[in-house]
């Protein structure tokens, strides 16, 4: 059952992807919902056994490569953190297979589509259940690729492929980073499998490594450079410039890998590494510091997109900044509870997008909408369950993962922790603006679609709305109802061995036994509520005011529309020199000596070489045993020449 | 009667196939229809009889120290005895299909398939000779099969010429060494070399041996007849020829040198890097300028022998388990390829010019997208087999010292990329021409086969290797 | 008992056979790529090269005093006559499709 989670996907995947035109766009979606569905059937009591019976487990399918003290094999490693993860990616991928169904039913190659989710599944699932860090890098370029497939979908969509190359790149960056953490983990420990590692980082803990002739902490470096991977396939700040152009994928994909799963293997993998981060503190602090500021940064563009997939995208930008935030202050725990209500909320919101773009006719612009709440009451019902969990406000399930967090940032002591909560507050002000935002520009007010548009409003079809009401169910519930186990007094039962957390580092525990006033407390519920305010008086109220401040203060409006000019400044740093000094090569290095001399010349000299080959294959039989006896001959001189 | 089957279950792979391929012929005798099928399949069936005999059989020499059984032999029969049931089977469905299908083309096969088992086993000079003729008269038969058509008899005639020659050669060489080094068999002569500085007469008997063996395998400067017969013969036939031979000769060659001439290391070590470098570089130069696909396989193969050969000039178990593993790689790669170039046909007519590939793409895909990975593969870019079979090949030469060898091996490969990819721009970029027929089932399969084998291979190549690693230190046990 | 008397001024000792031996084997080989004619001639030549092996095994045989080279006399003399039939049979196919044997017309296949 175990394995069974992790490949029917692939064989979905396996069937749609190369028969799907033989078996036609309907059996394709079922093969893959099917397989999807049956990995997700499984791994409910999967969770049960590992997690919540705290009985841990791996299965070892085969060797992947062996040579020296190098190896790494093929395992599925199923402890409590991956056995969430599997639960979570299975449950809320098959909702939006099933959510795609509809979705993209009017487009001409559905199969190619669903194979690409449900090989994306696949590829998650192995990264989440990996035993060494080789089979996570497998996974982790999986889904890579599977996201760049995904994002340039739409292949004849310019923008798409730009987008597609453009996530790629910048991953790319991210993912050298986390090779060269991958060499150091095993230059340090001789080896890459987790049981070894992580039993072996005590030992470790103190060991100094040379590196690019700098003497430092050998686990620093190394959990630096593991963290520059998540950067990139987190986008974290610096790294993040893909995730709002990713949004040029179907909006399937964009909640599936781009908000719900892919973008938090950043964080998992932090979270897994949590017995080598533990020993190396200021990789902890950068951690925070870097969360802390993306989660800024991302909710204050947030609040002035008008995309709304990228207003969706910012924000879960910066709500993975928030988990990020939680692992660095030793809250993994508190990170990885996120991560799940996160992936059940944030699905819910983009998929109800995409039904709002569904229903606008693929408008995607929220101030070309407004005044639809009564035209699809279902879609607007479940999109405000979300934007309450986002908000968090209790009981939906993002009030309980996210004041864990800023409660663990405030206990954690430290100064970047104390940095991270105020940010933090200040974020869930933003976050909870800027969700309202969205939802009364987009569902209230006057109709600013044309006529035609509006006449066309409608309700999505059943097999849309049904995976949207239970991803509103579990936006609802999860977090309350997971609350006791992953932060509560359960945790320490649940988790096991799965994560690693020094007692001295323990913001969790401390959070809870240090007692708090009132006002601290409850001041992340306060700030919200002041967001939903804002939200109103701005957005319901007076229409008026937005512009006006924008008016105010039009630096500070223009730098936030235009993303702090990180594009921008991309652009004129690496894109635009590159290119310089890609023509450079090209038009002197390239065709001026290296072709000249190099490939045309040898290409040219090999090629006369190859006609006079030619004539000396005559096709007469005499000359052919000429050439044998005089091989024969000048091999028996040599020989006789150099025995003497 | 047991104290027979004592002495012959040794031999009883050889034996039992032998016997097949005789009560096959009598078979053909008295069926009045002229037909392969059954035959083949009959033949098939004694192939992996023969097979399993041979995994079953325990390291044993035999026949006064004649004939030779360890894990070494038994990894060359088994992947020889692959290579020539799987081109068996393309034999047979071009012989049905051009209607030349006569009694005697199985069980010809068949023949050279027990001289070649009975090459891989030899101990002896003697039992190497006949293995290595049974052999080659079935293959010069075989190369003029088609003897109503100018090209293949042709191609017969070059072959046995040049293969009389060269057997001459050989045999001349085995005179020398079997005066100079006092026997025939291999252990005695490993002993006779031990003993003492080997004579100048024995060192240029083995020099003829060496030329002898490098014919069978085609290296250069003794690969002339290469691309004629390959162009000349049957499509399905070149295929056998380039693979089973292939192997049955390399492995032999591997277990002349490192076996009774093993301490003699220092002075073949230079002759072999000499053919070895000739060949690689032969290979890939010539080949630019091919138009028909098959002379172009050609002398892809006596580059392959090149790359190959590097392994036997490392001469140590990391060389020879390099070797192995190349030559397994390249069986699979070559029989795909074969496959496809056997599906070249246009209105029921063979192809076989570069130039007709144009625009394979659109009309056949799959095909194209098998031949590429095919074509990847042979060019050794992973991730396809191809390199795995380079990779280890150079690691050997490598670690025993030989970087520079390994660096023009690479630098032969970029050369031979060239017109392997050539291949590839011409079934995707070119416009396109008349389109193929469909293959048949079987050509189908075995290339979709082959080119799936390319990956997998290459993701899972943990046990081939191991199973190489374990002939190899078979052959160095003794 | 050795048979080949090794001393004296007539004595024909081993090096008088091996050197026939070589004599005849090189014959052979010039026969092949000398001759432009006639495809029968180079079948000789390859027949004049397995002689010159025998010479040279049944000689070492004598003088090693061991039967094995006799043996392996016998053994090329058997192969030797499969391989003229052979070669015979394959002459006569190209014969028939050619109408000719000379050597210099064998050359379709080439480049």
């Amino acid at each position: 059952m175990l394995t069974a989670a992790v490949f029917l996907p692939l064989l979905g995947a396996f069937i749609a992807g190369f028969f799907g035109r033989l078996i036609g766009d309907r059996s394709s979606q079922i093969v893959t919902c099917l397989g999807v569905g049956l990995a997700a059937a499984c791994s409910i009591p999967n969770f049960i056994a590992v997690a919540l019976h705290a009985h841990p487990e791996t299965v070892h399918l085969m060797t992947f490569l062996s040579s020296g003290t190098f190896e790494a094999e093929w395992a599925l490693r199923y402890d409590t953190l991956s056995a969430v993860m599997v639960m979570t990616v299975t449950c809320v991928s098959t909702l939006i297979h099933v959510y795609a169904c509809g979705y993209m039913s009017h487009d001409d190659s559905q199969p190619r589509f669903m194979a690409y989710l449900s090989l994306f599944t696949f590829a998650m699932l192995m990264l989440v259940t990996a035993d060494n860090l080789v089979q996570l890098f497998f996974g982790w370029e999986g889904v890579g690729l599977v996201s760049y497939l995904l994002i340039g979908f739409w292949f004849k969509k310019p923008s798409a492929c730009a987008a597609a190359i453009k996530a790629f790149v910048v991953n790319r960056v991210g993912d050298f980073g986390f090779l060269l953490g991958i060499f150091a983990v095993y230059f340090i420990f001789d080896s890459v499998n987790f049981d070894v590692i992580f039993d072996a980082a005590p030992g470790k803990a103190e060991s100094a490594v040379t590196f690019f002739g700098i003497h430092a902490h050998a686990l620093t470096i190394t959990c630096l450079l593991l963290f520059v991977g998540a950067m990139g396939k987190s986008a974290q700040l610096f790294l993040h410039t893909w995730l709002p152009d990713a949004m040029e994928g179907p909006t399937p994909v964009s909640a599936l890998i781009h908000a719900a799963t892919m973008v938090t293997a950043g964080v998992f993998l932090v979270a897994r590494m949590s017995p080598l981060f533990e020993y190396a503190p200021d990789a902890l602090a950068f951690v925070t510091f870097l969360g802390a500021t993306t989660a800024f940064f991302a909710a204050t563009v947030g609040c002035v997109q008008n995309d709304i997939k990228r207003i969706i995208a910012y924000s879960t930008c910066s709500q993975l900044g928030y988990m990020f935030v939680a692992c660095g202050v030793s809250a993994y725990q508190g990170g990885i509870f996120h991560l799940m209500t996160h992936a059940w909320f944030k699905a819910l919101l983009f998929l109800s997008a995409g039904a709002v773009i569904h229903a606008m006719s693929d408008e995607q612009d929220i101030r070309k909408m407004g005044g639809i709440w009564k035209l699809i009451p279902v879609t607007f019902g479940v999109m405000t369950i979300g934007t309450i969990a986002i908000t968090g406000i209790p009981p939906f399930s993002g009030f309980f993962s996210k004041d864990m967090i800023i409660e663990s940032a405030l206990a954690s002591g430290t100064g970047v922790g104390t940095y991270a909560y105020v940010m933090t507050i200040l974020v869930a002000l933003l976050t909870s603006f800027y969700s309202w935002r969205l939802i009364f520009i987009t569902f209230f007010g006057k109709p600013r679609a044309d006529h035609h548009t509006m006449e066309h409003v409608h309700e999505s079809p059943l097999v849309m709305l049904i995976p949207l009401g239970l991803l509103a169910v579990g936006a609802i519930f999860i977090g309350g109802g997971f609350n006791h186990f992953f932060v509560g007094e359960g945790r320490e039962h649940f988790w096991g061995e799965a994560i690693k957390v020094l007692h001295e580092n323990d913001s969790i525990h401390r959070a809870h036994t240090e007692h708090h006033n009132f006002f601290v407390q409850w001041l992340p519920l306060i700030v919200s509520l002041l967001g939903l305010g804002w939200a109103y008086l701005f957005y319901v109220r007076r229409t008026d005011l937005p512009g006006k401040l924008a008016a105010q203060f039009p630096d500070i409006y223009r730098f936030l529309l235009n993303k702090w000019y990180f594009d921008e400044l991309y652009n004129w740093l690496f894109v635009q020199n590159a290119f310089r000094l890609g023509r450079i090569f090209w038009k002197i290095g390239d065709t001026g000596i290296i072709d000249r001399f190099g490939p045309d010349g040898i290409a040219m000299v090999t090629a006369k070489a190859a006609q006079r080959l030619r004539t000396v294959q005559s096709g007469y039989l005499y000359h052919y045993a000429f050439a044998m006896i005089v091989g024969i001959a000048v091999i028996v001189t040599w020989f006789v020449v150099g025995a003497h | 009667m047991s104290h027979l089957l004592q002495l012959i279950t040794p031999a009883l792979p050889e034996v039992f196939m032998a016997v097949a391929a005789m009560v096959l012929l009598l078979v053909g005798v008295f069926r009045e229809k002229e037909s392969t099928t059954l035959l083949t399949w009959l033949a098939l069936a004694a192939m992996v009889v023969a097979g399993g005999l041979v995994i079953r059989s325990a390291p044993v020499t035999a026949f006064n120290g004649l004939f030779v059984v360890n894990g070494f032999t038994s990894y060359a029969k088994i992947l020889m005895l692959v290579g020539a049931g799987l081109t068996s089977l393309l034999i047979n469905s071009w012989a049905q299909r051009e209607k030349t299908a006569r009694n005697e083309l199985p069980v010809l096969v068949m023949f050279a398939t027990i001289g070649m088992m009975m090459m891989i086993s030899a101990n002896d000079l003697i039992s190497l000779y006949v293995g290595l003729e049974l052999q080659s008269l079935s293959l010069y038969v075989l190369a003029a099969y088609d003897r109503d058509n100018q090209r293949a008899t042709e191609a017969g005639v070059k072959y046995f010429v040049l293969g009389a020659l060269a057997s001459g050669l050989l045999l001349y060489g085995s005179s020398l060494v079997y005066g100079f080094g006092g026997t025939t068999t291999f252990d005695g002569l490993a002993t006779a070399v031990k003993a003492g500085p080997a004579s100048l007469g024995l060192m240029i008997g083995v020099v003829f041996v060496i030329a002898g063996l490098a014919f069978k395998v085609s290296a250069v400067p003794f690969h002339m007849w290469t691309p004629d017969v390959y162009e000349g013969a049957p499509t399905p036939i070149t295929a056998f020829f380039s693979v089973a031979p292939k192997i049955a000769g390399l492995c032999l060659f591997l277990r002349v040198l490192v076996g009774p001439f093993g301490n003699m290391i220092e002075q073949w070590q230079q002759v072999i890097i000499f053919i070895s470098i000739l060949s690689m570089g032969w290979g890939a130069v010539a080949a630019l300028a091919q138009k028909n696909i098959k002379r172009l396989m050609a002398y892809s193969s006596i580059g392959h022998v090149g790359y190959a050969l590097i392994g036997l000039v490392v001469g140590n178990e990391e060389g020879a388990r390099g070797l192995l593993v190349y030559l397994l790689i390249y069986l699979f790669m070559n029989v795909g390829t074969f496959a496809v170039i056997m599906s070249m046909r246009v209105k029921g007519k063979n192809v076989e010019d570069i130039s007709d590939l144009s625009g394979m793409a659109k009309n056949h895909p799959v095909m194209a997208a098998v031949l590429a990975a095919l074509m990847f593969s042979m060019a050794g870019i992973p991730p396809l087999a191809g390199f795995l079979g380079k990779f280890y090949i150079f690691v050997a030469a490598v670690n025993a010292g030989f970087v520079w060898l390994a660096v023009v091996g690479l630098l032969a490969s970029v050369i031979s990329a060239v017109y392997y990819i050539r291949l590839i721009k011409i079934m995707y970029f070119d416009e396109p021409g008349t389109a193929f027929d469909a293959p048949d089932k079987l050509a189908g399969t075995l290339m979709v086969g082959c080119g799936v084998l390319m990956l997998v291979i290459f993701v899972l190549p943990s046990s081939l290797v191991d199973s190489a690693q374990a002939a190899a230190r078979a052959l160095f046990l003794g | 008992m050795n048979a080949l008397p090794t001393e004296g001024a007539f004595a024909i000792g081993l090096s008088h056979f091996l050197t026939v031996g070589a004599i005849l084997f090189t014959i052979g080989i010039f026969g092949i790529f000398l001759n432009r004619k006639n495809l029968i001639i180079i079948m000789m030549s390859i027949e004049l090269m397995l002689l010159a092996v025998n010479v040279n095994l049944v000689a070492f045989s004598s003088y090693l005093n061991d039967l094995v080279g006799q043996v392996f006399t016998m053994l090329v003399l058997t192969v030797a006559a499969a391989e003229a039939a052979i070669g015979l049979a394959i002459v006569v196919v190209f014969y028939r499709n050619r109408r000719s044997i000379e050597v210099e017309d064998i050359n379709q296949l080439k480049g």
